[in-house]
C-alpha cells in the first residue's frame, strides 16, 4: 500500500489580473506512481504543478508533501518535489553543464565533496557525464531536457514533476526523454507528467487527470478514461480510435 | 546563442584558468591603469605579453575578431575623430579638413590602448567562470558594510550570463522584422521603436522566466560559493605583474 506524497485540498488560485488559475481542486498522488495530467492550452495544468513546490501559492485551500504543508516549509518543497520546466533554455543557469546541475546543491548549503558527488551522480543518470565542461547552450535539445532533469536530480526530490516535457523535441529526443523519464519511476521516483500529448505517455501512467477551465474534469485509470478525453481538448491516442491496443512509444 | 558574444566563459587548463580570481581582477585593474599612459615602447611589450597569454589559453582569435567587428569599427571612428581634430603640422589638407601627424600618433596610441584594455577584459572573462567573479566580488566588498556584497555579486554574475541571451533575442526580432521587410521604412525612429518594444518585452519575459526556475531550484543568497584559494602560482604572477607595470611606467 502506497501513501499519499501529494495531497491536494479544495485548491483555487486566481492572477493579479483578477482571471481565475484553478478553481477547487482536490487531487491525491501516492507515492511511487506515474500520474499524467492532460488538458488543452489554458486548462491550468502548469498553474497547478506551480503549487506542488510552492512557485505559486493558493488563495484558498492546501497543498501537502508527505503531510506536510507546502507553504509551511518552501525549501523542504522545492526539494521533494523537483521540476523540470517546458522551456529547458530558461531553466539552465550555469555557464558549463557541472555548474548547472550543481546550482541546486550550492543553494542547500552542501559541502563541496558533496555537491561535487550528487553532480556526477545526477550526470551519470542522464548520461551527460562525458560533456560535464560543455556549454549547456551547445547542446542538442534533448540533451538540454537531460540537463535539466540532472539539475532537478541532483536535490534528491522524491517527486519530478515534467511540464510540457515533449515540445519542440523530435522522435530520438522524445524516445530518448521518455526512456529517462521510466528508469526515474522505476528507480522509485513519483512522476508527474503535464501533457496535452497523451499518445507519448499515456501506455507508461498509472493514474490519468484530465483539467478543464481550471477544475479536474476526469480522474483515473488510463485505460477507462481515454476514450472520452477528445470531450476535453485532448487528442485521443491513434490506435485508441479504432480500439486496438495504445502501444508505447518506446516498441 | 551563446556564440554571440565574445565575452564568456571557456573552459581550459592555461596558466589564466588556473589562477586564483582575486589575483586576477588585480591584475586586471593593474594593468589597465598602466596602460592609460604607456608609451609606445611600453605598449608593445604589453602586446607581447597578451599575445603569449591568448596563445597560451587557446583563444579563438580568428572567432573571437569577427565577434568584435562592431567594437573594430568604433575604433575607427576614434581613430578618424583623433586625427582630425588633434592640431600639429599638417600631412594632408581637403577644404577645411586637415589630418595631421600628431593626430595619426595620438589616434594610434588611444586605439592601441583600447584593444589592450579589452583585451584584458576578455582574457580575465574567458579564463574566469561566472560563480568565480561572483564569489571574488563578494570577498571584495568585504570591507564595505553599506554594501549588500552578495546581492551585487548575483546582480553582476546574472548580467553576464544573460548577455548572450539578450543578443540572441535581439538577433530574432531584427531577422524577423527584416523578414517582414522593415528596411522599406526609412525612419530610424519609427525603426527603433519597433525593434526595442518586443525586445525589451522579450527580455523581461526571460528574466521572470529565470527568476521562476531559480526559485525551483531553492535558490538563496547564503549558498555554496567557489572555494577562493591562493597558492605560490598566484602570488609570483603578481610579482611579475607589478614589475610589467613599474616597466611600462618607467619606460
Amino acid at each position: 500500500m502506497h501513501m499519499n506524497i501529494i495531497e491536494i485540498e479544495n485548491l483555487s488560485h486566481r492572477f493579479p489580473d483578477g482571471t481565475l488559475g484553478i478553481d477547487g481542486i482536490n487531487l491525491t498522488i501516492q507515492e511511487g506512481t506515474f500520474v499524467v495530467i492532460s488538458g488543452q492550452n489554458g486548462s491550468g495544468k502548469t498553474t497547478l504543478l506551480r503549487h506542488l513546490n510552492g512557485l505559486l501559492l493558493p488563495d484558498r485551500g492546501t497543498v501537502r508533501l508527505s503531510g506536510v504543508s507546502v507553504s509551511k516549509d518552501l525549501v523542504k518543497a522545492r526539494q521533494i518535489v523537483g521540476m523540470v520546466f517546458q522551456d529547458s533554455d530558461s531553466q539552465i543557469i550555469g555557464e558549463t553543464v557541472y555548474d548547472d546541475v550543481a546550482f541546486g546543491p550550492e543553494n542547500l548549503c552542501l559541502d563541496r565533496s558533496e555537491i561535487k558527488r550528487r553532480v556526477y551522480d545526477a550526470l551519470k543518470a542522464v548520461g551527460l557525464t562525458g560533456l560535464a565542461e560543455q556549454r549547456p547552450h551547445l547542446l542538442s535539445g534533448g540533451e538540454k531536457r537531460r540537463l535539466a532533469i540532472a539539475g532537478v536530480l541532483s536535490m534528491k526530490p522524491r517527486v519530478i514533476v515534467f511540464d510540457e516535457p515533449f515540445s519542440n523535441l523530435d522522435y530520438p529526443g522524445i524516445r530518448q526523454l521518455l526512456e529517462q523519464v521510466l528508469s526515474l519511476h522505476k528507480a522509485g521516483r513519483t512522476i508527474v507528467v503535464a501533457t496535452h500529448e497523451l499518445e507519448k505517455v499515456i501506455t507508461h501512467a498509472d493514474h490519468l487527470v484530465i483539467m478543464k477551465d481550471g477544475t479536474v474534469v476526469r480522474d483515473g485509470l488510463p485505460d477507462e478514461m481515454v476514450k472520452g478525453v477528445e470531450a476535453f481538448g485532448v487528442r485521443e491516442p491513434y490506435n485508441s480510435r479504432p480500439g486496438m491496443e495504445i502501444r508505447s512509444w518506446l516498441n | 546563442m551563446a556564440e554571440l558574444t565574445a565575452f564568456r566563459f571557456r573552459t581550459g587548463a592555461s596558466l589564466l584558468h588556473k589562477l586564483d580570481v582575486r589575483f586576477k581582477l588585480g591584475f586586471l585593474v593593474l594593468i589597465s591603469l598602466a596602460g592609460l599612459k604607456a608609451a609606445p615602447l611600453a605598449l608593445c611589450v604589453i602586446t607581447f605579453v597578451l599575445i603569449a597569454v591568448i596563445i597560451d589559453t587557446r583563444l579563438p582569435i580568428k572567432v573571437i575578431l569577427k565577434e568584435l567587428r562592431y567594437f573594430l569599427i568604433l575604433l575607427l571612428f576614434v581613430f578618424i575623430a583623433r586625427i582630425l581634430t588633434t592640431p600639429g603640422s599638417t600631412l594632408i589638407q581637403i577644404m577645411a579638413v586637415s589630418v595631421t601627424r600628431e593626430g595619426i600618433y595620438d589616434g594610434s596610441l588611444v586605439c592601441w590602448r583600447l584593444v589592450i584594455i579589452i583585451t584584458l577584459g576578455l582574457l580575465f572573462v574567458s579564463t574566469t567562470r561566472t560563480s568565480e567573479i561572483k564569489a571574488a566580488v563578494e570577498w571584495l566588498l568585504i570591507p564595505f558594510p553599506f554594501f549588500q556584497g552578495k546581492r551585487v555579486a548575483t546582480m553582476m554574475s546574472l548580467v553576464m550570463r544573460f548577455m548572450p541571451l539578450i543578443l540572441d533575442q535581439a538577433k530574432e526580432t531584427a531577422d524577423a522584422q527584416r523578414a517582414r521587410c522593415v528596411e522599406n521604412r526609412k525612419n530610424p525612429l519609427y525603426r527603433l521603436r519597433k525593434f526595442a518594444i518586443p525586445v525589451i518585452r522579450r527580455i523581461f519575459e526571460s528574466a521572470d522566466k529565470l527568476a521562476v526556475a531559480m526559485e525551483a531550484r531553492c535558490y538563496s543568497e547564503n549558498r555554496t560559493d567557489p572555494w577562493l584559494s591562493s597558492g605560490l602560482k598566484d602570488w609570483v604572477a603578481l610579482f611579475v605583474v607589478i614589475c610589467l607595470c613599474a616597466m611600462i611606467i618607467l619606460i
